[in-house]
């Protein structure tokens, strides 16, 4: 019984060490692209958020009523907030800003109400509607998931705006919108063909609409053949713009882990330019996403273009325990134990090496117990493992600290 | 190359899948029928079948245990995985349906009781048209729930019919069309793209040269 609660607190201390890690490891490598961190209240105004046209769901938001009787709602992402925490800043005029976050996100994803709570680690890029821009962040979220130890990923990249338009000309309703999305998301021609068949539009723009799911692979490639659908001007600049992007990120050596996707449609519909997702081995659902989105600031009253994406870090974690990426890099204390009139001693010592960052126990020595670590034992003598050894300096007991842990 | 694990439903549309692979020349030696095993590997051992239950195909799917799955479109979409479907085999044709008493009318101002094996398919189909139902989930004699007064209606696989004419039921509205289809895993249709794309080809092959 006892046993079994020990258990179960390792693995608490288990899985958030490995949370905590992978955290650092995007938090350093966000800031070595010049990224600096922010954070928002996780409360917002409830009217704000559901003012806000083209995003999420206002079902799917947590909401709390306060004491005076205000609505409120826990934030269901970080791109919104963020964008507010920039766009309301007067100091900020046109400027080029930086900014990551490492928060959770609330909302009622599944209908058995688990998962209510997620954390995301994303990055924002405002102030810059260059394909470099796009690139940069393109190049940072690949980076990131070498980083995080994955080796077969690939990350899909569409444009907001080319599903955006041919669908403009096709006039559908709400209903039959919705069903072609669907039916774009999980490429399912056998049953697009007949959908297209019965609404009523152009044979060239059904055959468009048919393409869009197999635009999909290497992104020369993929340019090449979406050039022979091209209905209008507005697609051939988005056609351009991805070719720009593909263009810079060559630069970057990173093609072998791009594919195209122009069947890519993001259920947030802030969206407006290039927008990607990655993906890893075998796990089916994307662990980052994002995008460009150049007109969601304009809603807080400021022109301004922007680009970020975001991490599932839970869905990041439940890949590196499929794909058997954690180490066990578990070391457990260091234990110092002492007979009682060598306290004194044994605490000072405990002292010394906590500030040189060993993680310490003292304990009082106890005899027919098996005790690896250091002992203060009587007359001076320290017995370290088993072994005596001679301790005068601090010098002295910081390399004995090391001969019993291994190093900090 | 990277090996590529396809799920399959066990049962008979297995028997069927598997002529089909083999006509796409996919050779399963040991397979037969009557065998009790679970996995197989074609000649090259560039293929992994294995067996799993119908229900569970989307899920070994969505979870990435199986790169591709071939299973019939009432799992799918009961059980709302998020994967690629890319292939109709066109075997295993039905169709969902909304079954009742002859001349029975909906009520659209009370929510009407279903009964089904599928209440996902039930919720989706009528929250589509805005009709507010109750589900009854049953696993087996649905067609017994209005005749004891269990549900209004029922949504199933209908066939041919005669199941529900011999209940004194009739088809009141279709849903779905159902046959068996191909499933891709997200992940796999990018990381594994070359095996996945021409297995699926190799298939394509095979269903438009069989008439």
């Amino acid at each position: 019984m006892r046993q079994n609660k020990e258990k179960l607190s390792n693995q608490a201390v288990q899985s958030y060490k490995i949370k905590s890690q992978l955290i650092r490891k995007l938090r350093t490598r966000f800031a070595t692209y010049g990224y600096e961190q922010v954070h928002t209240p996780a409360f917002e105004d409830y009217d704000t958020y559901a003012s806000i046209q083209k995003t999420v769901n206002k079902d799917e938001m947590i909401k709390v009523i306060d004491r005076s009787g205000k609505v409120l709602v826990l934030r269901p992402d970080g791109t919104i907030p963020i964008t507010r925490l920039t766009a309301l800043d007067r100091e900020i005029n046109g400027s080029e800003q930086r900014l990551f976050y490492i928060f959770n996100v609330y909302g009622e994803q599944n209908s058995n109400g688990t998962n209510k709570e997620s954390t995301q680690a994303g990055v924002e890029l405002f102030g810059n509607k260059r394909p470099e821009a796009d690139a940069e962040v393109i190049a940072l979220a690949v980076h990131t998931l070498k980083e995080i130890g994955f080796d077969n990923f690939k990350l899909e990249v569409g444009h907001a705006g080319f599903f955006k338009e041919l669908v403009d000309q096709a006039n559908l309703a709400e209903n039959e919108l919705q069903q072609l999305q669907e039916l774009i998301q999980s490429k399912n021609l056998a049953e697009m063909e007949p959908f297209l068949k019965q609404l009523q539009i152009r044979d060239e723009l059904q055959e468009a609409l048919y393409a869009i799911p197999l635009l999909y692979g290497n992104p020369q490639a993929v340019l090449e053949e979406t050039k022979a659908i091209i209905k209008n001007e507005r697609m051939q600049e988005v056609l351009n713009n991805l070719k720009d992007v593909i263009e810079v990120l060559t630069d970057y050596d990173l093609l072998e882990h791009l594919t195209l996707n122009l069947g890519l449609i993001n259920n947030m519909h802030y969206y407006t330019g290039v927008i990607f997702q990655g993906f890893v081995e075998n796990i089916g659902k994307p662990v980052l996403m994002g995008g460009r989105y150049d007109q969601l600031a304009e809603q807080f009253g400021k022109a301004m273009p922007a680009i970020g994406f975001a991490y599932k870090v839970d869905v990041v974690l439940e890949a590196l325990k499929q794909h058997q990426l954690i180490k066990d890099d578990n070391n457990p204390p260091l234990q110092i134990y002492y007979v009682p009139e060598e306290r004194r001693n044994a605490f000072s010592a405990a002292k010394l090496l906590r500030e040189q960052g060993y993680a310490v126990i003292t304990k009082p020595f106890a005899k027919n117990a098996q005790q690896a670590g250091i002992l203060f034992q009587s007359n001076g003598r320290v017995i370290v493992n088993g072994n005596e050894q001679q301790v005068e300096t601090n010098e002295e007991l910081l390399n004995l600290a090391e001969l019993a842990t291994g190093g900090v | 190359m990277e090996k590529l694990t396809i799920a399959l439903s066990k049962g008979r549309p297995a028997k069927h899948t598997i002529e089909t692979l083999e006509a796409a020349d996919m050779q399963f030696i040991d397979f037969h029928e009557k065998s009790r095993k679970l996995v197989f590997y074609n000649v090259d051992e560039s293929i992994k079948l294995i067996f799993v239950k119908a229900v569970d195909v989307p899920t070994y799917v969505e979870r990435g245990a199986a790169d591709i799955g071939i299973v019939g479109k009432d799992n799918i979409l009961e059980s709302r995985a998020e994967v690629y479907e890319l292939l109709d085999l066109g075997i295993g044709k039905c169709k969902f349906s909304v079954a009742g008493f002859p001349n029975y009318s909906i009520d659209a101002n009370r929510p009407l009781t279903v009964a089904t094996k599928y209440p996902n398919v039930a919720e989706k189909h009528f929250s589509r048209k805005g009709q507010e139902i109750e589900t009854v989930k049953l696993n087996g004699s649905v067609e017994l729930a209005p005749l004891i007064g269990l549900a209004d209606v029922i949504v199933d696989i209908v066939e041919t019919g005669n199941t529900l004419k011999e209940n004194g039921l009739t088809v009141l509205e279709d849903i779905d069309d159902i046959s068996t289809r191909l499933i891709v895993n997200k992940a796999s249709f990018a990381t594994k793209a070359t095996e996945v794309r021409s297995f699926i080809d190799q298939l394509n092959n095979a269903l438009e040269r069989t008439p």
